[in-house]
């Protein structure tokens, strides 16, 4: 039984490297490429990228390695230990870049060329530094706004006209939403996501550039006051100002918190604008004409970037060094960072492009759309992706906790510290 | 939860031949238990299935009901984003080869250790049953670098070589237990006959083990099939992968739709319905008596 | 061994005279197991215990740093928490035990329809842990249907945010493990149950033993080897069942309230990519389930190895 099989298989294995040595031979100087990916912005628009960019260079197939984004560390990270796998990977933009870097090549003169057409492509680039090496490009841009409901506003006896624009309106706006039986802003806090999200645009109200580029080098304790007043200004969102629903620390943004906001129980809701659970989601669900975007109201209004857009690119790719197909896996990434892909990620996946060339006709209309674009025009760097792993998750628990009022800011604070302490990637 | 407590109320009036009303009491008592521990274990899947019909708003919006308008765009969805076909090849040849190879590999030891009694066969019985503390979430890491090394990265081998390796310590464990009930006299007589071992192994102890195996093909099967993190870490995304790492790529990066992953994880769940269904006899009745002796 | 010098004379004559073909073939036997056990998994915790000795930053080159990741693992607040955590769920082991005892008993009285809740019962099981996860957070949302129906039964007090506080979170998880397990121990039992006798059974209550009486005094001794066999499979599989369950319903939260050893391993070596000390937490956990498991593993050998 066991030697039939055994036998079989053998036989199938042998049938399987036969194909395979045939395959290249029949269709020739045909190179492939393996791109691991966790598909942001759907499948519906991979599929047509991948087709458009081997429409375009007929000489190089695309082999698509699509891992889940939860699970992807645990998919590249033995890749890079071993130094072997895909020819080209998608990655987190920022600081995580910067940590696998060793997992990169340096992007050649011709490539760095396409990046011209970019509104922004430094987060490619150590330290944020456009002059120092660069591992991958960008293509499309993520960052959070507020998206309020109209309808609820109105009810609430609200100007749905003039959403809140600092945390005194906030409050007051809450008061209103709540009196009427509903959730204000509606919030999950289960994984790293929200913490990472929210961060920054509290932290913009207490943080020069300077600043931000002192936490990514870890210069800059979390014992400082600045960073203290962050954390107190966002432990107060949960406790004394009670913006957000009282289940947030145990359930997720993605999709519970959000599903709050698209059942039309809620009043605001904070995510990312581009991909999904964004402009585009939420005015399938609520009706476009009932949705809007806006900044994160002001809490420091002389704060210096407390009117900008913590912006970041939503992820680059880059050619890995153990790659045999390099020329090939260049053409790729150039491909991305270029015009027609921009088009593709707004028509198909309702993203937001990078690429100053996109076409606005491929744009989808939207009021809320109208309002980010708006949004966007003012940016700043993004001080979420700028935390290393232990900083992010020390925040996501820590705010969590203390919501629940099982900790004190200044526990938050010492974990936030030993968390920095403990970050081998910020080790001085 | 309530259950325990619940049950307390049957307790020793069951007394028999006394009161018959409280004899009835006590039955309908019982009944109502088992019913409400049905319901308890059927409810989430009703749920699921529920959840899988709704549209995404219809979702949101309402959460607990019953789906207003039935939809199967899910279903439709799950066949476009996922080639069920393929993965689902993938994750027979993969879950049914690991429980061959450990079982086999198994089915020796056992035999080599309670019935041929090698020299050292208790240490190397108890060297594979220790192996059961080396949790895979501890050794992933290093096992997928060791995979990687063999070349076998990517590969059905390095899936089903990992799959027979985790479920080794208990399926020896089961067999050797079951083998050392069967009387060695029976495998002295087939000797003398001139049988050789190979022939008693699996011309005698191989079909008298059958609810042995059945009993642990059951267990190796469901963990084998359901896992997530050997295939994902071995395979990648390549196309080798499994059905249940399909189900969890659908839901991206922000984009968890639970309807959709309801369907999903329906999708995965069927065939494991099937085989269950099939068997169910086998299963629930003789299968299982392979733990007992 | 002692086993065979103890085994009877004829045997041991037999035996020699086939000593070495049989020699040969045993090694045969061995092999393919050995093998598979040393590969994918000695080889693995080998290597996983040389990585504990390197200072790993991100994906650069790692540097031997002697026991480095193990001091500064004693320092982490939260992976003395995550054994804490693992303590706790140990300590909900006899509900494991005997929930699924008691259930099998009420069915294999012959309660009307037991067929059927002999099949509803194991269904759970077949559910894929991280099916159950998503299935179950959704349940025991705060308006899920959980409190739904506590508040529809008047128990509105019950209905509290399962997954929002220290302890309910780790002890809404256990329960839903339980939940995916309990139908797996019930048919255990039942097939257990199967080989006792009814006549032992009717004359116990004959005897007017009442249920309780039956269950202590009579089937729990009858059923020793089997209440064993499913003790070994909770003890040693409770916290790998816990892992997709923690994934999927609170990613250790809130806090680190439902952070067990296993998860924190995950998040040490992929979400910190701080490999070394990763490995060092998972040795830690190794030793750990080593003795938690080591009298199962005693007792297992004892049922398995060459008898007599």
């Amino acid at each position: 039984m066991t030697i039939v099989s055994r036998q079989a298989r053998r036989i199938a294995a042998r049938a399987v490297a036969l194909t395979a040595m045939l395959a290249p031979a029949l269709a020739q100087d045909v190179t492939t490429i393996r791109v691991l990916n966790w598909q942001p912005g759907g499948p519906e628009y991979w599929t047509q990228l991948v087709a458009a960019f081997e429409k375009a260079n007929p000489d190089v197939k695309v082999e698509l390695e699509t891992v889940p984004f939860d699970r992807y560390p645990s998919v590249q990270g033995p890749y890079i230990a071993t130094k072997s796998g895909p020819d080209v990977m998608e990655n987190n933009a920022g600081l995580e870049l910067f940590d696998r870097r060793s997992a990169y090549v340096q992007l050649p003169e011709d490539v760095l060329a396409a990046a011209s057409d970019l509104i922004t492509y430094s987060g490619g680039c150590l330290n944020y530094d456009t002059t120092q090496p660069c591992y991958g490009l960008p293509f499309g841009y993520q960052g959070n706004v507020m998206y309020y409901n109209k309808a609820v506003l109105t009810e609430a006896g609200l100007d749905a006209a003039n959403p809140p624009k600092t945390w005194d309106e906030m409050d007051a706006a809450c008061t209103a939403v709540k009196a009427i039986g509903k959730t204000c802003l509606a919030h999950g806090m289960t994984g790293v996501f929200p913490a990472y999200w929210n961060f920054p645009e509290v932290a913009r109200n207490f943080l020069t550039e300077d600043d931000m580029r002192a936490i990514m080098a870890g210069k800059l304790p979390w014992t400082d006051p600045k960073m203290v007043s962050i954390l107190e200004a966002m432990a107060s969102i949960g406790t004394t100002r009670g913006w957000i629903n009282s289940s947030s620390p145990s359930i997720s943004m993605l999709p519970d918190g959000a599903d709050i906001f698209q059942s039309g129980n809620a009043a605001f809701a904070s995510t990312i604008i581009a991909d999904a659970v964004n402009w585009a989601a939420f005015g399938a669900a609520l009706g476009d004409e009932n949705v809007g975007a806006m900044r994160w109201p002001v809490l420091v209004a002389d704060a210096p970037l407390a009117h900008s857009f913590s912006g970041t690119e939503s992820s680059v790719f880059g050619v890995t060094p153990w790659s045999t197909k390099q020329e090939a896996a260049f053409k790729f990434v150039k491909f991305v960072a270029g015009v027609e892909n921009a088009n593709l990620l707004a028509s198909v996946a309702g993203g937001i492009s990078l690429n100053k060339n996109v076409d606005p006709n491929a744009l989808p209309k939207s009021q809320a759309l109208a309002q980010i674009q708006e949004i966007i025009k003012t940016p700043t760097l993004h001080v979420g992706v700028l935390l290393s792993g232990q900083e992010a998750d020390a925040l996501a628990r820590g705010w969590q906790e203390v919501t629940l009022g099982t900790i004190t800011v200044a526990d938050w604070t010492a974990q936030m510290q030993t968390a920095l302490e403990e970050s081998p990637s910020k080790a001085q | 939860m309530s259950l325990a407590s619940v049950s307390e109320t049957v307790p020793d009036e069951v007394a028999p031949g006394s009161n018959p009303l409280l004899r009835t009491i006590v039955k309908w008592l019982v009944s109502f238990v088992l019913v409400v521990v049905a319901v308890v274990a059927l409810y989430p899947l009703v749920f699921t299935v529920l959840n899988s019909l709704k549209t995404r708003t219809g979702y949101a919006q309402n959460p607990l009901g019953l789906p207003v308008d039935i939809s199967f765009e899910n279903y439709v969805e799950t066949f476009v984003r996922m080639d069920v076909p393929r993965l689902l090849l993938n994750s027979i040849i993969t879950t049914g080869g690991g429980l061959l190879l450990s079982t086999v590999a198994a089915l020796f030891i056992a035999y080599a250790v309670t019935k041929l009694r090698i020299k050292g066969g208790n240490l190397i019985f108890l060297f594979i049953i220790a192996m059961l503390v080396i949790p895979s979430q501890v050794v992933i890491y290093p096992l997928y670098e060791t995979i990687l090394d063999l070349g076998l990265g990517g590969t059905y081998q390095g899936l089903i070589f990992s799959y027979a390796a985790f479920g080794l310590p208990i399926s020896t464990y089961m067999l050797a237990a079951f083998f050392r009930a069967i009387p060695d006299e029976l495998i002295e007589a087939a000797r003398i006959d001139g049988a050789g071992e190979l022939r008693i192994l699996f011309q005698m102890m191989l079909p008298i083990s059958t609810p042995a195996i059945a009993a642990l093909s059951i267990l190796n099967f469901v963990w084998m099939w359901n896992d997530l993190l050997l295939p994902l870490v071995i395979m990648g995304g390549s196309d080798k992968t499994t059905l249940m790492v399909g189900v969890a790529l659908l839901s991206g990066q922000y984009d968890v739709s639970i309807p959709l992953i309801s369907a999903g994880l329906i999708v995965a769940l069927l065939p494991v319905m099937i085989v269950y269904l099939l068997f169910q006899r086998q299963i629930l009745s003789g299968a299982l008596a392979g733990a007992v002796k | 061994m002692t086993q065979i010098a103890q085994s009877s004379s004829s045997g041991l004559s037999r035996r020699k005279r086939r000593m070495r073909p049989e020699l040969i073939l045993g090694i045969a036997l061995v092999v393919p197991g050995i093998a598979l056990a040393i590969v994918f998994k000695l080889v693995p915790l080998v290597r996983a215990f040389i990585l504990s000795l390197y200072q790993t930053r991100g994906f650069e080159e790692p540097k031997f740093a002697w026991f480095a990741n193990y001091v500064s693992m004693f320092k982490d607040p939260v992976f003395a928490t995550s054994f804490k955590n693992a303590a706790l769920v140990f300590v909900t082991l006899p509900v494991w035990i005997f929930l699924p005892l008691v259930l099998a008993l009420l069915i294999f009285q012959r309660s009307p329809g037991w067929k059927a809740f002999r099949a509803i019962y194991f269904l759970p099981y077949m559910i894929a842990p991280i099916v159950v996860g998503i299935m179950f957070r959704q349940i025991l949302a705060p308006d899920g249907p959980l409190n739904a129906f506590l508040i529809f039964i008047g128990l509105a007090p019950l209905a509290i945010e399962w997954l929002n506080g220290a302890t309910s979170a780790l002890f809404s998880l256990t329960s839903v493990a339980l939940w995916s397990f309990f139908g797996l121990g019930v048919l255990t039992y039942l097939s257990g149950l199967s080989t006792v006798p009814d006549e032992v059974i009717e004359a116990a209550r004959l005897d007017g033993a009442g249920f309780w009486r039956l269950l202590i005094e009579i089937v729990t001794p009858l059923l020793k080897p089997v209440i064993g066999y499913w003790t070994v499979l909770c003890t040693s599989s409770m916290l790998i069942w816990m892992f997709p369950l923690i994934y999927a319903l609170t990613r250790g939260g809130p806090g680190s309230a439902t952070m067990l050893p296993e998860y924190l391993v995950f998040t040490t070596t992929f979400e910190f990519l701080n490999r070394g000390k990763g490995a060092a937490i998972g040795m830690a956990l190794f030793v750990f389930a080593a003795i938690v498991s080591a009298f199962v593993v005693r007792r297992m050998y004892a049922e398995g190895k060459a008898s007599k």
